[in-house]
């Protein structure tokens, strides 16, 4: 059913040797890694133009075309900047906390297949493996705010925490519907189940809720504005990372870009069918000329568009207060995720979406 | 008087709520749309290049001038108003003696650009609408001293005394040219070479008189 990915196709031609293997391991990792820093600086100065004409500004415009290198100057700076350490901080923790949260973004985004061939893991668990790594994220901010022994970080962390917690719940029962949907946990076979069209509007209403549901709950994930109360720099300095400067400020910041492009990523896979081409049902010829387009063309389209709606949702709206998070978490979201999880399920079951071809569940 | 009602918070059940909500907030993000679509609405001005073409608001305050005539000439009198109400000092009007009269007249008119708030209140106190703020910003020097101008073009009487008079001639004998740095500094021991501390000590001394 599904395409064998790269790794496949190599484990097939050349048989299963410990050697291949590891070769194998070593390539996805150091693509990965590549992957990670341009995808950062590319996000980061996507970020800066963006917000600065949201506001009626033209941003970085001095280093290089338009402020084009701007980020790579400012990797520089920050690469050659002091790394001070506070004089009472647990050390270790402290050091330990910034690649505690870029491993975690780094181990979520090898799940997420970017076409039919670039895929580094697909596991038969994919969807919950990705839920479950994403919330170690917030461990890396808990140490740091915690192992700087500065009250502002520490509340910034536990703020981190507790909304991480909260969220998760939301952003997890919008998954649950898809996963429902399409039957599966593997992420293959959920882009595979969307062959027909998108979830989000093949599966009416429920479909867009649950993906309205998951762009809050995840913009909440990953610590952006309205949501940015761990760092909430008119009430706490810069919340969790007050203390941290130069390298390890730096990971810190490509993590939450990069948590960014992975939650950008998951949306656009579970609901706007990650790499698969808008298809229409049977329509054979206007699926065909769908797929001259490449699949990881369609794919990057779409992450580059919820990443854009991230950042509209960032410039626009102004930070809640923590006990409206907490409100809109437990008294809105989360009645509405449960209903529509129902709602869902007996979809599902009887087979109401749109181009259903069997009556599963029966 | 008018009474203005503060706008209610919106009041209804949960779903109305949920959907206001969201109606408020699309309306937002349109805002914001149309700012980043429309790159006419960008404010940011990139100034060393467009020095030439670059727009200053006309209400912009960055350099104190004297409202000088078609013969430059001031309506200043040296009443001192605007020296009495400067906050931080910055202004200090030197007068002199007239000749043949007990009268004073405006020998050197003091700004000190690096005491200045800009506040405004000197241009709004004169009687004779004499000093303006003008948007000319490109102010800085590579020594403080320089920061401390003369701002009239002549020591003598006003304009209105100088038009009635015909003969340029005899004009000309009733004003002395003053340069952007001629005439005594107001600060003590912080002199400009070749400027004398005369003029300023009897101005000075004028004032305790009185």
């Amino acid at each position: 059913m599904s395409t064998p990915s790269i790794s496949q196709d190599i484990m097939t031609n050349l048989g299963n040797s410990p050697g291949i293997s590891l070769a194998l391991f070593l390539g996805g990792l150091i693509g990965a890694v590549a992957f990670m820093a341009i995808a950062g600086l590319i996000l980061i100065y996507a970020e800066r133009k963006i917000c600065a004409h949201f506001q009626c500004r033209l941003g970085p415009m001095r280093v290089g075309w338009h402020g084009i290198l701007q980020s790579v100057a400012d990797t520089i700076k920050l690469l050659m900047k002091e790394d001070i350490v506070p004089y009472a901080a647990d050390k270790f923790m402290h050091a330990l906390a910034p690649i505690v949260a870029l491993a975690a973004a780094l181990m979520t985004l090898i799940a997420i297949p970017m076409s039919a061939k670039i895929t580094l893991a697909d596991s038969n668990i994919g969807v919950l493996y990705i839920s479950a790594i994403s919330g170690i994220g917030v461990l890396g901010i808990l140490l740091g705010g915690w192992s700087s022994n500065n009250k502002w970080s520490m509340l910034g962390a536990m703020r981190a925490g507790a909304q991480i917690i909260s969220y998760e719940l939301s952003a997890t029962l919008s998954i649950l519907a898809i996963v429902m949907l399409s039957g599966s946990l593997k992420i293959s076979t959920i882009i595979q189940s969307q062959e027909a069209g998108w979830w989000i509007w093949r599966a009416p209403v429920v479909g867009l809720v649950a993906f309205l549901s998951f762009l809050i709950s995840s913009t909440a994930e990953v610590n952006r504005t309205p949501f940015d109360l761990a760092e909430g720099e008119s009430e706490l300095a810069a919340g969790f990372h007050t203390e941290y400067s130069g390298m390890r400020f730096a990971f810190f910041f490509l993590a939450e870009y990069l948590n960014l492009f992975i939650v950008s990523a998951l949306g656009a896979t579970l609901f706007l069918g990650g790499w698969m081409p808008f298809h229409l049902g049977e329509w054979t010829m206007f699926n065909q000329i769908m797929d001259l387009i490449p699949q990881s063309i369609w794919f990057l389209g779409k992450t580059s568009f919820m990443i854009f709606v991230s950042m509209w949702f960032r410039w626009t709206f102004p930070r809640l207060r923590v006990d409206q998070l907490m409100k809109l978490e437990w008294k809105v979201l989360l009645p509405i995720g449960f209903v529509n999880l129902l709602l869902c399920a007996f979809m599902t079951l009887f087979g109401f979406y749109f181009f259903s071809t069997t009556t599963r569940g029966f | 008087m008018k009474t203005i009602i503060a706008e209610r918070p919106f009041e209804g059940n949960f779903f109305s709520k949920v959907i206001f909500g969201f109606k408020s907030l699309i309306k937002g993000m349109g805002i914001t749309f149309g700012y980043l679509v429309h790159p006419s609405t960008v404010v940011t001005q990139q100034y060393p290049e467009n020095r030439k073409t670059l727009k200053i608001s006309d209400r912009a305050r960055n350099q104190l001038v004297f409202n000088l005539d078609e013969n430059n000439y001031h309506k200043c009198t040296a009443c001192h108003i605007c020296e009495q109400q400067c906050p931080n000092g910055s202004i200090h009007v030197l007068e002199r003696k007239k000749p043949a009269s007990a009268k004073v007249e405006l020998d050197t008119f003091i700004w000190r650009l690096d005491s200045c708030t800009f506040c405004n209140v000197c241009v709004m106190v004169c009687p004779f609408q004499v000093l303006k703020m003008t948007q000319d910003f490109e102010s800085s020097v590579f020594d403080q001293k320089l920061l401390i101008y003369n701002l009239t073009p002549y020591a003598g009487p006003t304009s209105t005394v100088l038009n009635k008079i015909v003969e340029p001639e005899e004009r000309k004998k009733m004003i002395e040219p003053r340069g952007q740095y001629s005439g005594p500094t107001a600060l003590a021991g912080f002199h400009i070479a070749g400027i004398s501390k005369q003029v300023f000590q009897e101005t000075e001394q004028r004032k305790d008189q009185k």
